[in-house]
């Protein structure tokens, strides 16, 4: 199968909660999605075998604009799909894939400690990199974070 | 953190690190046993987060390519290589096909150079010290090679933005090609050993099995996914640089277990073997790099390259400015070290060592010190500003 056919596969799986797609590259399919969609939507991912995450990136995208973006990659050979989910900065919390992609442990642990973020239901929230004398409430990839100051 | 075992509601925790004789990456595990057996497993890293990420967003594009090198100290070239194809991107720019092609080639001596590396490490917590001592002194003739090129053992700074900074002449390509053939002997001795010698077999042989759904389920990448029949491998399935030109050859093995690990990394070398010799027949004639502007255009990228140990993922994101606004590096050890908590399940304490190691953990590897002395100005040793000047002075 070419990429672009992997790619419209699996659009077509998340095509139900996509807000919007875009094709940024031509490997890649960004699909903007609703957290409250996020487990639906990922849950679709993995009961058709479409690829594997293979990781979240989490985006600080300012204190002026006020929120988080993150993104959970899959991909299937040379396809990327991206699923974009956006919270509020002052409120960031996002439903954990835990239940659905066992493995996602490790990603959504990095996410609490280095942007502060609360992934709701992931069983394991202890520190992962941070060393054990890190403060509390201080979140290293924050923009607002200034390693200078530490 | 508990150092010691501790006995709780009869449950029996053994703390295995973060500094260990039998792991040489520091790193803290928990395993809870039932008598030799291991019941369940737990992982605290971040002995050597650096902070690197972070890092990248006080510096400028250049700045970045180093300090991003500088993550690996095994396979550094990979990951200057996926940071320079995504930034070049990004910049809307190609670096020529000779770069592209000698940024394949020290990619695999490099990855020779990691999977010897990683023979004599499992060797060695196989407790077959003979095999370490032999794949190690070998590993020196691809070490030598890759210093020929480009100056340095380990961090090469091959690349740069645009394309490489280090040519190969004749004379080189006859050292490598030398070099080259006698590895090739060497490693068909090795392989004849990881898959014949009874001792060893009894310590790899249907242990550490992971299925392909397995793999599949947890996204574990690279020679560990592969031994278990996942045909996965950025070079062949989303060919970069100069693999559209030199197609890889798939290597896989279906046990997946412990020999499978050793056979597909070991077949993996003769393929680079291979690789290396049809580049050098057929290094195309050219520049070297290509200008890149100081500030990239707007936008984000992903750039993933097959490292030694499995798929490095870079996603960049530029603001147009000189800086990057975010650059997340996950490197192929993440995933498949959740693979070693879900099998140690049920295996002998004993062979949790082979089986950590039977994924090639990314061990930082100093590899030497230089002190430079200069009796001239009566000084043991130069500061690093003195370096730094040195340097200036030397390329000016």
């Amino acid at each position: 199968m070419t990429t672009e056919a992997i790619l419209q596969t699996g659009s077509a799986l998340i095509a139900v909660w996509a807000k919007e797609t875009l094709t940024p590259e031509p490997n890649r399919l960004d699909a903007i999605i609703e957290p409250d969609d996020l487990l639906a939507a990922v849950t679709a991912l993995r009961d058709a075998h479409w690829g594997y995450l293979s990781t979240i990136t989490g985006v600080d995208l300012g204190v002026e604009a006020g929120e988080f973006e993150l993104l959970y990659h899959f991909c299937a050979g040379a396809a990327i799909l991206t699923l974009r989910v956006r919270i509020p900065r002052d409120q960031p919390v996002v439903t954990s894939i835990y239940s659905v992609i066992p493995s996602v442990s490790f990603y959504e642990r990095e996410l609490i400690e280095m942007f502060g973020i609360t992934i709701e239901g992931t069983p394991n929230t202890d520190r992962l990199f941070l060393p054990d004398d890190w403060p509390q409430g201080v979140y290293p990839m924050r923009k607002d974070f200034n390693p200078a100051d530490a | 953190m508990p150092t010691t075992p501790t006995q709780e509601n009869d449950v029996f925790r053994i703390p295995i690190g973060p500094q260990h004789p039998a792991l040489k990456e520091p790193g803290h595990f928990e395993f809870t046993v039932d008598g030799e057996v291991v019941t369940a497993a737990t992982l605290r890293l971040g002995y050597v987060h650096r902070g690197i990420e972070k890092g990248t967003e006080g510096r400028n594009w250049i700045q970045s390519l180093y300090l991003l090198e500088r993550v690996c100290g095994i396979c550094s070239h990979v990951h200057a290589t996926a940071y320079c194809l995504g930034v070049e991107k990004l910049a809307g720019v190609e670096a020529p096909p000779r770069a592209q092609a000698i940024r394949v080639l020290v990619a695999e001596l490099e990855r020779i150079h990691s999977h010897m590396l990683w023979l004599g490490v499992a060797a060695h917590e196989a407790g077959f010290d003979m095999l370490f001592m032999y794949s190690w002194r070998d590993r020196e003739t691809v070490m030598n090679l890759l210093e020929g090129i480009t100056g340095n053992r380990v961090n090469y700074s091959a690349n740069q933005l645009g394309g490489v900074k280090c040519d190969i002449d004749g004379e080189q390509a006859d050292d490598i090609r030398v070099g080259l053939d006698f590895l090739e002997g060497r490693i068909k001795h090795y392989l004849d050993v990881v898959s014949q010698d009874t001792m060893f077999l009894r310590r790899t042989r249907g242990i550490g099995v992971m299925t392909r759904e397995d793999c599949e389920r947890m996204g574990i990448v690279g020679p560990t996914a592969r031994a278990s029949g996942v045909e996965l491998d950025l070079r062949v399935h989303a060919p970069y640089a100069a693999y559209p030109e030199h197609p890889v050859n798939l290597v896989t093995a279906t046990a997946g277990d412990l020999e499978a690990r050793f056979i597909v990394r070991v077949n993996e070398l003769f393929e680079s073997i291979r690789l290396i010799r049809e580049i050098l027949d057929d290094l195309p004639e050219g520049d070297l790099s290509v200008r890149v502007p100081r500030r990239i255009p707007a936008g984000e990228t992903i750039s993933r390259v097959e490292a030694p140990r499995g798929e490095l993922f870079y996603y960049i994101k530029s603001n147009r400015s000189d800086m990057a606004d975010r650059v997340k590096v996950r490197t192929p050890t993440l995933p498949n070290m959740a693979s070693v908590l879900e099998i140690a399940v049920g295996h002998q304490l004993a062979d949790i060592p082979m089986i950590l190691t039977g994924i090639d953990p990314c061990f930082s590897c100093n590899d030497r010190m230089v002190a430079i002395n200069d009796p001239s100005r009566g000084e043991q040793a130069w500061t690093w500003e003195q370096l730094r000047q040195y340097g200036i002075e030397y390329y000016r």
